[in-house]
Formats: C-alpha cells, structure tokens, sequence
C-alpha cells in the first residue's frame, strides 16, 4: 500500500533514526490521533530529517507508484516532502471533520516547504473534492516552489480542475517559465479557449520582442483555427532552438492537411517525430 | 568579520538596512515575535505575523544573503490581553517546531503582572515540551527585580539556565544572570537601552563567556547595524579579536544552536555576504551614505 511504499522510498537514503521516529510517530497516531503532537510532528520533521538531502526512488519504484496512481511521483521531492507527505496520509485516515480542521490550520500556518508537502499530497488525500479551492488559491501565489508543487508533476489538477482554472494555471506557467512538460495532462486537458489564449499571449510576446516558448504550441496542436495556422506558419520561420522542432510536431499531429503549406519548411524534423526522437516532452527537456 | 545578531525586528526596517547590514558582515540573524507598538486584536493578525516571521521576511533577507531565523511566542505586554493571550497560545504549537524556529520568544515580564507570569510559565512549559531554548526579554521598569523573578519562574518550571538566554542585562543584572548559569544578552540600543562604551566597562569586567551582544532593532530609533560598529569599537578599545568574535557570533551561535535548526553550515558559501558580489556596480546605500561612512560612526550613545 501507498504509505509503506514511501516509507520504503524513504528508508533508502534517509537516516535511520529519522525513519525509525516516523515509523513510530505514524503508529502512535494511527493508535490514537492526536492533533497538538501531529502538529509537533509534522513541522517537527525539520527536527530529524536533513535538510538539504533529495530522495533516491528507483525507476522501479517511480514505476510502481505511477501505476497505483496515474502521474504521480515523488521525483524531485526531498526527505522532507517525503516525510510530510506520510504524515498526511496519517491524517487523511481520521474522520472527515478532524481530517478537515487539521489540514486547514496547517495550510494556514505553513512555511514554504510544508506548503510544498502539502500540495503534494492531494493526489494522496481523501475528500479531494473539498481541496480543489486551496490548490487553486495555492497557484495564485509568487513562490515558485509552492506553484511547482501543485501544477508540475501532479494529477490534481487534471483531474480536479474546472477548464477556467486549469487555463489559467497553464498560462500562468509561461508567465514564470515553467517547463510545460511537466504538467500532467497538459494533452488531455487541452481545450479551444486555452489555444486562443495562447496564440494571444504569443502575438503579445512577438508585439513586444520578445521571446515565445516552443512548448506555447502543445496546447494548440489539436486546436488549429485561422489565426493559429499562421502562428505555426511563422514559428516555423523563426532561427531559434526548438521553434522549429514544435512546428514540425504540429504539422505531424495535423490530419486534415491545413498545415501541408508548411510541411517543407520543418520536414527535417517529421522524421524525428515519426520514430519518437521528437516529442513534446523531448522539446520540453530540451529547453 | 562575520557577525550574527540574535535579536532584530527586521519587519520594522527597510532593504536599506538590509543592504547595510550583509555589506557590513551581518551573515545571520534571528527577529524574535514580539509587540509591534499597535496592540493586535485579533487572534488572526498573530497569525499572519507569524507566517511573516516564517515566510516572506525570511525571503525578504535571504535575497540579501542574510540567513533569518526567529523565535515564536506572546510577548509579556500583550499577556494582559487574557482572551487573546489564551488563543495565541493554542496557534503557538504550530509554528514552534517549523524548521528555522530556534526558541520560544520573546517573553518575560513588562508590567509584571500575574498574567505576564501566567504566560511566561506556560510558555516556559512548552519550551521544555518541545525542546527549545527560551529568549527572555527583561522589562524596562524594575529591572532588576523582574529579571531575578524571571528566573526564579523558570527554575520553578525546571528550564535548564544553560538553555536560556536572557536579554536587555545592563550593569545592574549582569553578575547575577551569569551567576545563576545563563547567557547573558545585551541589547546595543541609542539612547533608551545600553551604549556600546558601557558594553566594553561590562566586558572589561566579566570577559566574554556567556556574554552576547545583539541590536533589539526595531520601529523605534534604533540601529540595525549595532553588533558591527560594537565590534568595531571593542576593537579599538583593545578586546581581543578571539573575544569579540565570541560575543557577536559564536556565542549566539551555540546558545540558539541548541535548538538544532541554526548551524554555521547554513550561511557558509551563501553569495551576497560578500556585499561587492551581491550589490556589484552599485552604490551599496540608496540613502546615499556608504557603507564606510556608516560604520565609522561607530559610537553608539
């Protein structure tokens, strides 16, 4: 089950002692929920844990978690996400109202890297239809690290958000450079609106001078109205890297010929994306 | 030289200040919770200070290279608002154990009323619960006496004097807080609190052991860059360089290290304490005054 396998994840680069005092902190609140030591412990993990030390999953293990739940991983989490993240499963087996109260006061009173935790622990939680609102709200703030743990690497959005909210979490990672790729669902939850706002924003980049991310266009490749055909037609024409390369995955994914004017201009890289050298997740990691 | 003062409220001050200080060596810094001159009302509001403490004035010194820490607890003169009081001490257990937190403060007495104890133990209590060192601040009216009764309440809880820093000494409580086996802080503050020529008679008496000295800088006129020009003046006087370092770093340093969540490791290596690499091509003051001219004005009265 999900709690014993992170432990396990844990228990490969983690202290023992560390571990040994979650197995135990785990127990004895499993025994009998208790909210002013689940606090101690939860923000207590800063106590026992280190700091600055990353986890060490196997792609055996990452494999295995994808598969109990579809997109999530703990691939760049640390030992305190990790840790805290355990915790809150702990907490997500109390009754509803307890569950409720305790997640609350901790968002409330969190510091960054327990913020982080606990977003990443919404794919994990019950009652997730009550948590939809605070991860959007968590998105509206300007700390990176707490906006990547809720919109990168994480299923709750795709599979929670309304399309407003989902649109405006995806514009919102090219407003701070965020890698797109890591979003997921970003193909699956692609839809006409977020494709106009895109090729909007573009035009506003290009009016300014400025630079458009290549991975702007995985939301408009199953979208291709007038005005986005002409945005392929140009960034296929644009010398910088990836431009091309998200032109041609465009043209490739293109099956009613609306965009064979422009096949010449990117067939170097049809290949690439007919044997899977190219893909959108390739370009994103690329960038 | 590389300095850390244990005690400022940097919510209080400006990027000014913050820029004075990294320029002048300030590498580390812990802003105690205390009274911010307008009484709260409301529970929330000690929240969302607290999330401040935590959050972004920790951010806010960190794009400085100055590392933050802070201490969580329900200052004495608001320990007489007794239903605010009550609900500041349920929302405590959340912050004291966060990363970063190196002790409960500060508290001690101001009125020394039985709410001001009332709170002080309870709050003592929850240092010992929690493993914390405590940072006392002594009151300014009675001194001597609200200081001696400070600790006589911890003892009677059962703190250990080692895990207790006592700050705002002067003359008159220095032999006894050192004595009863605490550290001794003193707070480097023009005009109201302590010059730095009385701090170099007290060192002159009672060396360096114990002894640490911090800026209590704040909203009122006071000077963020305190523990450096006091530095500066010890210097000149002829404390040794060996005990200066003590009292404005590595004693700080062990007395809230004890908390497990400060330790030099955190700064070492951070860029911008080297102010030319933080602040290169530019005038280190937007108020004009560098950073040369700050500090030889190194007399504080």
């Amino acid at each position: 089950m999900m709690l014993e396998k992170l432990i396990s994840i844990l228990e490969k680069s983690a202290a023992a002692e560390a571990v040994s005092w979650l197995r135990e902190t785990v127990a004895s609140q499993r025994a009998e929920f208790q909210q002013r030591p689940f606090y101690y412990a939860f923000s207590g993990v800063s106590r026992h844990f280190d700091k600055k030390a990353g986890i060490e999953p196997t792609t055996d293990d990452l494999a295995e978690l994808e598969k109990e739940i579809a997109g999530f991983t703990v691939k760049h989490w640390d030992e305190f996400r990790l840790a805290r993240v355990i915790l809150l499963i702990v907490l997500g087996e109390q009754e509803k109202s307890t569950f409720q109260e305790t997640l609350d006061a901790l968002l409330n009173t969190a510091d960054l890297r327990e913020q982080t935790a606990i977003f990443s622990a919404y794919p994990l939680l019950p009652h997730q239809e009550d948590l939809i609102e605070s991860a959007i709200d968590g998105l509206r703030t300007n700390i990176v690290d707490i906006y990547d743990a809720i919109a990168l690497d994480n299923p709750f959005p795709s599979q929670h958000f309304s399309d407003e909210a989902w649109n405006q979490m995806v514009l919102k990672a090219l407003f701070i450079d965020r890698p797109l790729y890591r979003i997921y669902g970003i193909d699956y939850r692609a839809n006409l609106p977020l494709a106009e706002a895109m090729s909007n924003l573009a035009h506003e980049r290009w009016a300014a001078g400025r630079w458009v991310s290549p991975e702007l266009w995985r939301s408009c490749a199953n979208f291709l109205t007038e005005q986005i055909v002409e945005d392929v037609a140009r960034v296929a024409d644009t010398e910088e890297p990836g431009q091309k390369e998200a032109a041609a995955l465009i043209v490739a994914n293109d099956d009613e010929g609306k965009l064979d004017h422009i096949r010449d201009k990117v067939k170097t890289f049809l290949d690439d994306v007919a044997d899977s050298r190219l893909t959108w997740n390739s370009l994103g990691e690329q960038l | 030289m590389r300095f850390f003062d244990s005690h400022v409220h940097m919510v209080s001050r400006t990027t000014d200040d913050y820029q004075r200080m990294a320029a002048a060596g300030v590498a580390a810094i812990i802003e105690p919770s205390f009274w911010q001159g307008q009484p709260r009302t409301e529970v929330g509001t000690f929240k969302d200070y607290f999330n401040t403490l935590i959050g972004f004035e920790r951010f806010r010194a960190s794009q400085f290279g100055i590392q933050h820490y802070c201490t969580i607890g329900l200052n004495p003169k608001e320990a007489n608002n007794e239903k605010l009081a009550e609900q500041v001490m349920e929302l405590m257990p959340l912050y004291i154990c966060k990363e970063g937190v190196v002790g409960i403060g500060e508290i001690g007495y101001d009125d020394q009323t039985p709410a001001e104890e009332k709170y002080l133990q309870l709050q003592a209590q929850m240092a010992l619960e929690a493993d914390l060192p405590i940072q006392i601040h002594t009151p300014h009216r009675d001194k001597k006496t609200g200081t001696i009764r400070t600790m006589d309440v911890l003892e009677d809880v059962g703190v250990s004097p080692d895990k207790v820093i006592i700050d705002h000494n002067n003359e008159e409580t220095v032999r006894d807080v050192l004595d009863r086996g605490y550290w001794a802080a003193f707070t480097i503050y023009p005009h109201t609190k302590l010059g730095n020529e009385r701090m170099f008679e007290i060192m002159k008496d009672y060396g360096a052991e114990r002894i640490v000295v911090d800026s209590a800088a704040d909203w009122g006129i006071s000077d963020p860059l305190a523990v450096p020009k006091t530095a500066a003046l010890l210097n000149e006087r002829g404390i040794s360089v060996e005990e200066i370092e003590q009292v404005t770093y590595h004693n700080p340093l062990k007395a809230y290290g004890q908390s497990g969540q400060v330790e030099e490791n955190d700064w070492e290596g951070i860029e911008g304490i080297d102010p030319t690499a933080l602040f290169e091509g530019n005038t280190l003051l937007r108020g004009g005054m560098d950073i040369e001219t700050a500090m030889s004005q190194y007399l504080i009265e």
